[in-house]
């Protein structure tokens, strides 16, 4: 398929991610695509549903100390610690691409407090550098969010999520979705937590925790010691984790992890995802979030599914 | 595809040739005309050893040699990926990304004196320096080190270019034996002179701080695990000796993969954890 193949073809591939019009189902998962432009010369990428941006907080952090990636069995573990520009550089140099190019933007955020949250989905919204805000209650990688309940991850507190989520939909009238750990026994109960907090949308799945120790130095591959496990290897356990909350939901899910091809993407509708994102397959393949739109387009075609929105949830027992 | 200044290419290149040149030490060359078109001493691409997704990631490798539609890379066997790419016959077309990452400064003229320090496969990033320099009329000195005699690379190379070449192996078996800093310290380097030096992180330190010691300028070729190679994932950092926080790590993949060696936090970085 030509790289330039225009989306409005006889199909519709437009989906609505609670109250966020996508023109396509396909976005990318946040930290594997930068702020977009490193991959704009790659491909267009306001061709993407949406440009999901590494997560952002108020203050510029340094993140962990290397080495923060390890290659293990079909995917990798990162330890980054959510390295990144902060809000005010994020406003200032790389919203401004990003809207300027056109592209639709899904602004993560990630905070020590709830607090924290509300003033980087205000800042957001006011200097309409997002569309949609999707709330990072997950990353493995930082040790500073703390919760009344002692847990390590918000995500891993119903109540804590319930509280965080509550905050921020106070905060922002843009589609709010939230990021969920894997790591939980459960996942609808942190699922059913984000939607009674009133949230639009939930995103599944963060990285699993992971660890890696090097034999011949007897020491851990990655500085932080744990990271968190991405790719291929993930994702059977990420369709199983979309699966189980689209059966308890009512609002609309990402589902990420692992999804390399367009029948991956395809899997994770079928088991409930209204959108999906791409994200360690970049590292491998820099252009594959469009060989994943263009695959999906090419089975509407094969299988003569007008819409996208049929294959939502349309896993067949 | 271009992107203007610094153009970076994901191209389907031909595997011209893919020959084992030493023990477990190989050279591809292959077909990649854009590439080979904007490629500068010191950049590197990122390879995919194959078809299927195992191993996942890509491999980093710089380009050893520069021509006008080719490249070679010269790689060492280590482990699953380039195994997988030591196995690639000529005629097999592989996923080449770049040129990625900011290389050599070959136009700088404020040093008289020019000293390449190679340690092992990092060899390999030198001769495309070599012939950029010998073009504008620099001759570099050439410091070959590496642990055994079958791993000293290039030495001919450099020789024919009209280079001085000192070779030293850890044992012995070649040249003599010595650490790589120490020749350099030997050749008295001083404000005039610019090392450049590639290898394992533990060698670029010390011939690092062998230069600094001797008030010459100098300059690493740094290795990291990489993910993108491409600035995204911030994996490939290193400890700089920036104060700011924004500032603090600079990515091997974007903000180098080579830096004047006083960017370079060395007190910070922990060479225990080399792969
Ligand atoms: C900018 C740059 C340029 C390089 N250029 C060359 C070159 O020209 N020739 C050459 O032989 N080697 C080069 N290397 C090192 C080369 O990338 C590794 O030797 C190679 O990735 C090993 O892969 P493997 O699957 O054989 O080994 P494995 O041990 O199976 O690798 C496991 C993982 O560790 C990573 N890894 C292992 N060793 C290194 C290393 N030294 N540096 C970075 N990542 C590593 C691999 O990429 C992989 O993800 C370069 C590295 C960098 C960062
Ligand atoms: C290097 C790296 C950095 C990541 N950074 C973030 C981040 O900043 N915020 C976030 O919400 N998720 C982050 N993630 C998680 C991804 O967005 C995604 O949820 C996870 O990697 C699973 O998808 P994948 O298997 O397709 O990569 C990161 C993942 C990787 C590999
Ligand atoms: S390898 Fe991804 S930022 Fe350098």
């Amino acid at each position: 398929m030509p790289r330039d193949a225009t989306d409005t073809d006889d199909m519709n591939l437009a989906v609505n991610m609670g109250g966020l019009p996508m023109k396509n189902p396909v976005t990318v998962a946040s930290g594997t695509f930068g702020y977009g432009q490193e991959y704009n010369q790659y491909f267009d990428i306001t061709r993407l549903g949406a440009v999901t941006t590494k997560s952002l907080s108020l203050k510029v952090r340094a993140g962990n100390k290397p080495p923060r990636l390890v290659e293990t069995p079909a995917g990798l573990l990162n330890a980054i610690g959510l390295q990144n520009v902060g809000i005010e550089t994020y406003l200032s140099e790389k919203a401004p691409f990003l809207r300027k190019q056109g592209a639709t933007i899904i602004g993560n955020i990630y905070g020590h407090s709830p607090d924290e949250y509300v003033e980087l989905a205000s800042r957001l919204e006011q200097e309409s550098a997002a569309d949609a805000i999707e709330a990072n209650l997950s990353c493995p990688n930082v040790h500073d969010a703390k919760t009344a309940s002692g847990a390590v991850l918000v995500s891993q507190d119903p109540d804590a999520i319930i509280e965080y989520t509550k905050a921020i939909r106070s905060a922002t009238t843009l589609p709010l979705f939230i990021k969920l750990s894997p790591n939980v026994a459960d996942i609808q109960e942190p699922a059913l937590a984000v939607q009674e907090g009133g949230a639009d949308g939930v995103c599944l799945i963060n990285t699993l925790l992971g660890m890696s120790i090097n034999p011949k130095t007897r020491r851990p591959r990655l500085s932080n010691i744990v990271g968190g496990l991405s790719g291929p290897a993930i994702r059977p356990v990420a369709v199983k984790m979309v699966w189980d909350a689209a059966r308890v939901l009512s609002i609309p899910i990402i589902g990420t992890g692992g999804i390399c091809t367009a029948n991956d993407a395809i899997e994770f509708l079928l088991a409930g995802a209204t959108a999906v994102s791409v994200g360690s397959m970049t590292f491998r393949q820099p252009d594959a979030p469009m060989q994943v739109l263009d695959g999906i387009k090419t089975y509407l075609k094969q299988h003569r599914i007008e819409r996208v929105e049929e294959l939502i949830g349309a896993m067949e027992v | 595809m271009t992107g203007g200044p610094g153009a970076r290419f994901l191209s389907d290149c031909e595997v011209l040739a893919n020959d084992e040149v030493a023990p477990e030490q190989w050279r591809m060359r292959l077909r990649a005309p854009s590439i080979a078109a904007e490629a500068k001493p010191g950049q590197f691409c990122m390879m995919l050893t194959n078809p299927t997704q195992y191993p996942f990631l890509r491999r980093p490798m710089c380009f050893e040699q520069i021509f006008d539609q080719e490249v070679t890379i010269l790689y060492k066997v280590e482990g699953e990926g380039t195994a997988l790419m030591a196995g690639t016959p000529p005629g097999q077309r592989i996923q080449v990304q770049g040129p990625l990452g900011i290389g050599f400064d070959t136009d700088d003229d404020a040093f008289a004196r020019h000293i390449i320090v190679a340690g092992g496969i990092g060899v390999a990033s030198f001769p495309s320096l070599a012939k950029a320099l010998t073009a504008r009329g620099v001759i570099p000195e050439v410091i070959i080190a590496a642990r055994h005699a079958h791993l000293i690379l290039c030495e001919d190379f450099f020789r024919e270019l009209g280079c001085e070449v000192h070779v030293a192996t850890d044992d012995g078996s070649l040249g003599e034996q010595a650490f790589a800093c120490d020749v350099l310290t030997r050749l008295k380097p001083d404000s005039d002179t610019r090392v450049y030096a590639c290898g394992p992180m533990i060698m670029m330190k010390t011939t690092s701080d062998a230069a600094i010691a001797a008030g010459a300028n100098c300059v690493v070729s740094l290795e990291a695990q990489m993910a993108c190679g491409d600035g995204a994932c911030l994996g490939c950092v290193v400890e700089s000796t920036e104060e700011a926080e924004g500032e603090a790590m600079v990515r091997v993949c974007v903000d180098g993969p080579v830096f004047d060696t006083t960017r370079i936090d060395w007190a910070a970085h922990n060479l225990a954890y080399a792969p």
